[in-house]
C-alpha cells in the first residue's frame, strides 16, 4: 500500500506533524525548565531563558532547605540498577529451566508463572508492605529492591526466546563438559542480545518510574527516589513551576539517553517480540 | 533436553522463593486481613466476618472505583486505538525514516507518570497559553476540577504514553499483510471501503486484538497520574481502584478494610478482563476474522 509519490510525500508530512505533537510535551518541559520565571507556563514557546530553575533546584531554593535532588538521583540509579540486574538474572535463570531443561514439575512451574502474571497484583500490595515491615526492612534500599527482584514478564519473554534456540547448541556444549551455568552464560545469553536489550530497557524504565511502592516503603529524605521526591515536592499545591520542569528534565533525560543509546538493538529485539 | 531434576529445580528456585514470599503468603495474608478490623498499627484487632466487604460495597469510593474504571476504559481505549492506528497507518511501509519515526513515537512511553502529569498540569494551568487562547473565545474550563474533563485528561495522558508502543504492534501487523492480497483485490475491482473492511481489518485483527487486550489491562491499573493530578477527585470522578486502596490502607490506615477492597478489586478486574476477552473473541469469530 505504498502508493504514489504524491501519496508518499503526504504521508511523510503527516508523520512529521504527528511526531511533533507526540514529542511536544517533552519540548515544552525542556524549554520551560530554561525559561525565565515570568514566562513559565505562560507561553507555549518561551522567548527568554535563564538557568535560575536549575540553580534553585541544586541550591535548595529560597527557603534555604537543601533538597536532596542529587542524592535522590543516585538513589534512583542504585535502586533501578540493582533491581533490574536481579530481575534479569533471575528471569534468565528461570526461563532457561523452563525452556531448555526437562524436569519433573516443569509444566507446573510454567503454568504457575503464567497464572501469577495475569493475577491482579493489587491484592498483594498491603501484605507485601507488611512482610517488608515485619522483616525490619521498612525505609531501606532493600525494601525497594527485594520485592522487585523478579519479573514474571522477563521470565515469559526469555522463555519464548530460549525455546527458539536449537537444542543442538546446548547438547554440543554439554558433550564438551560445560555446566548448565556455563551454557546459559556463555552460549544462550550471547545469542539473546537483542531480547536482553528489550527486556533491560522495559524493566529499567518501569523501575525508574515506579511511584506507589517506593512511596510507601520509604520515609527518610535521604532514601527517596527521584520520582517520589518529584511527586512529593510538586504535589497538588506545589509552587515553583520552573524548578518543577528542571527536576522533570533530571528524571526524564537519563532514560531517554539510555533508550536512544540502545535504540538499534531495541528495534531488532522488538521484531522478535512482535512476531 | 537434559534430564536432571535437581538442576532444573535449582534454576527455577528464584521463582519458587519469589512465588512463596511475594505471592502465596501475601495472598493468604490479604484474605485473613480482610476479615479483621486491623488498623496497621494497633497490636489488638478483632474479626468482623464479612462486615468489611459489606461496608466496602456500600462505600461511595468503592462504587466510584467500579464505575470510573469502565468510564476510563470507554475514554482511553478508543483514544489510544485511534491514535496508534493513525500512527501505524501513516508510517507502515515507509521506505525511509520508519525506524526513526517508530523510535520517536515510542519516547512518550519512557515518561514517568509523575512527569507527564506535571507537564499536563502546567499546560492546563490557569494562565497557560492554551487556556488564554480558549478564553479569547469565551471558553473557560477548569480542566482538573470538572469531573468529565478530569477523567478525559487522565485518559489522554495515558493514551499519549501508550500510542507509540501500540503503534509498533500495529505497524508490524500492517506489514505482515502481503501486498499480493491488495493487488489481487485491485484486479477484482474492490472499493476502498470494501478493501478496509474485508481485507485490512481481518488481517490486522490479531494485532488489533493484542492492542485491545493490553489497553483494557492498563485501564485497571491506573494510579500515578490520578494520584499526582486529582487525588481521585473531583468528587470521586477519577477514583480508581488503586487510588481507593492506597487511600484506605496508607492514609486512613484501615489495613483490614483496604484488604477487603483489594480483594473486590481483584475479582472485578479478573472477571471483567475475562468477559471482555471472551466478547472480543466472539466478535472476531462472528465476523470471520479469527
Amino acid at each position: 500500500m505504498v502508493g504514489s509519490k504524491k501519496g508518499l510525500t503526504f504521508r511523510y508530512l503527516i508523520a512529521f506533524a504527528l511526531l511533533i505533537v507526540m514529542v511536544f510535551p517533552y519540548l515544552y518541559m525542556v524549554l520551560n525548565s530554561f525559561a525565565d520565571w515570568t514566562q513559565v507556563d505562560n507561553k507555549l514557546v518561551p522567548t527568554e531563558f535563564t538557568m535560575r530553575s536549575y540553580e534553585w533546584l541544586f541550591s535548595g531554593g529560597e527557603a534555604g532547605i537543601a533538597r536532596p535532588w542529587l542524592k535522590a538521583f543516585f538513589n534512583s540509579v542504585i535502586v533501578s540498577t540493582a533491581s533490574t540486574a536481579l530481575m534479569m538474572v533471575t528471569g534468565a535463570m528461570v526461563a532457561f529451566a523452563l525452556a531448555k531443561m526437562n524436569f519433573k514439575g516443569r509444566d507446573f512451574i510454567n503454568n504457575a508463572v503464567l497464572f501469577q502474571m495475569f493475577f491482579p497484583a493489587i491484592i498483594l500490595l498491603i501484605p507485601t508492605f507488611l512482610i517488608i515491615q515485619n522483616a525490619g526492612l521498612y525505609d531501606t534500599y532493600t525494601a525497594m529492591i527485594l520485592p522487585k527482584a523478579m519479573s514474571l514478564w522477563a521470565v515469559f519473554m526469555y522463555t519464548n526466546f530460549f525455546r527458539a534456540i536449537p537444542d543442538t547448541f546446548i547438547e554440543a556444549a554439554k558433550l564438551d563438559g560445560a555446566s548448565n551455568f556455563q551454557i546459559l552464560y556463555k552460549i544462550v545469553l550471547p545469542m539473546s542480545k537483542s531480547i536482553t536489550t528489550v527486556v533491560f530497557l522495559f524493566l529499567f524504565m518501569e523501575r525508574w518510574t515506579e511511584l506507589l511502592w517506593d512511596m510507601i516503603v520509604v520515609r527518610s529524605d535521604g532514601l527517596l527516589t527521584l520520582n517520589v521526591l518529584l511527586s512529593q515536592m510538586f504535589g497538588p499545591y506545589g509552587g515553583y513551576p520552573g524548578p518543577m520542569y528542571a527536576a522533570s528534565v533530571l528524571l526524564t533525560v537519563p532514560i531517554i539517553i539510555l533508550f536512544l543509546f540502545f535504540s538499534k538493538q531495541f528495534k531488532e529485539g522488538m521484531q522478535f517480540t512482535l512476531k | 533436553m537434559m534430564k536432571r531434576n535437581g538442576t532444573g529445580w535449582l534454576f527455577a528456585s528464584p521463582y519458587l522463593l519469589y512465588a512463596v514470599i511475594f505471592f502465596a503468603i501475601p495472598l493468604i495474608w490479604s484474605m485473613y486481613l480482610s476479615f479483621t478490623d486491623w488498623n496497621l498499627i494497633s497490636p489488638v484487632y478483632y474479626f468482623k466476618g464479612f462486615d468489611n466487604f459489606i461496608e466496602a460495597v456500600k462505600h461511595p469510593g468503592v462504587q466510584a472505583a467500579f464505575f470510573v474504571t469502565f468510564k476510563f476504559m470507554a475514554a482511553f481505549v478508543p483514544m489510544v486505538i485511534a491514535s496508534s492506528l493513525l500512527v501505524a497507518l501513516v508510517i507502515h511501509g515507509l521506505p525511509k525514516f520508519k525506524g526513526l519515526f517508530l523510535i520517536g513515537f515510542f519516547l512518550p512511553y519512557l515518561a514517568s507518570g509523575v512527569v507527564s502529569s506535571l507537564i499536563v498540569k502546567g499546560l492546563l494551568s490557569h494562565n497557560s497559553a492554551f487556556n488564554v487562547f480558549l478564553r479569547k473565545f469565551g471558553i473557560e474550563v477548569d480542566w482538573l476540577s470538572t469531573p468529565l474533563s478530569a477523567l478525559l485528561v487522565v485518559a489522554a495522558i495515558i493514551a499519549w504514553k501508550f500510542t507509540g508502543y501500540y503503534a509498533l504492534i500495529l505497524t508490524a501487523g500492517f506489514e505482515s499483510i502481503s501486498k499480493d492480497v491488495y493487488e489481487a483485490a485491485a484486479i477484482d475491482g474492490v472499493t476502498p471501503s470494501q478493501r478496509f473492511w474485508k481485507i485490512t481489518l481481518p488481517l490486522l485483527y490479531p494485532a488489533l486484538f493484542t492492542v485491545l487486550i493490553l489497553s483494557i489491562g492498563v485501564s485497571f491499573g491506573i494510579f500515578t497520574e490520578v494520584y499526582q493530578l486529582t487525588g481521585g477527585g473531583p468528587n470521586y470522578a477519577t477514583n480508581t481502584w488503586q487510588m481507593e486502596i492506597f487511600k484506605q490502607a496508607f492514609t486512613n490506615l484501615s489495613a483490614g478494610y483496604a484488604s477487603a477492597v483489594a480483594i473486590i478489586a481483584s475479582v472485578v478486574t479478573f472477571a471483567s478482563i475475562l468477559v471482555i476477552r471472551k466478547l472480543l473473541e466472539m466478535w472476531g469469530k462472528r465476523n470471520g476474522w479469527v
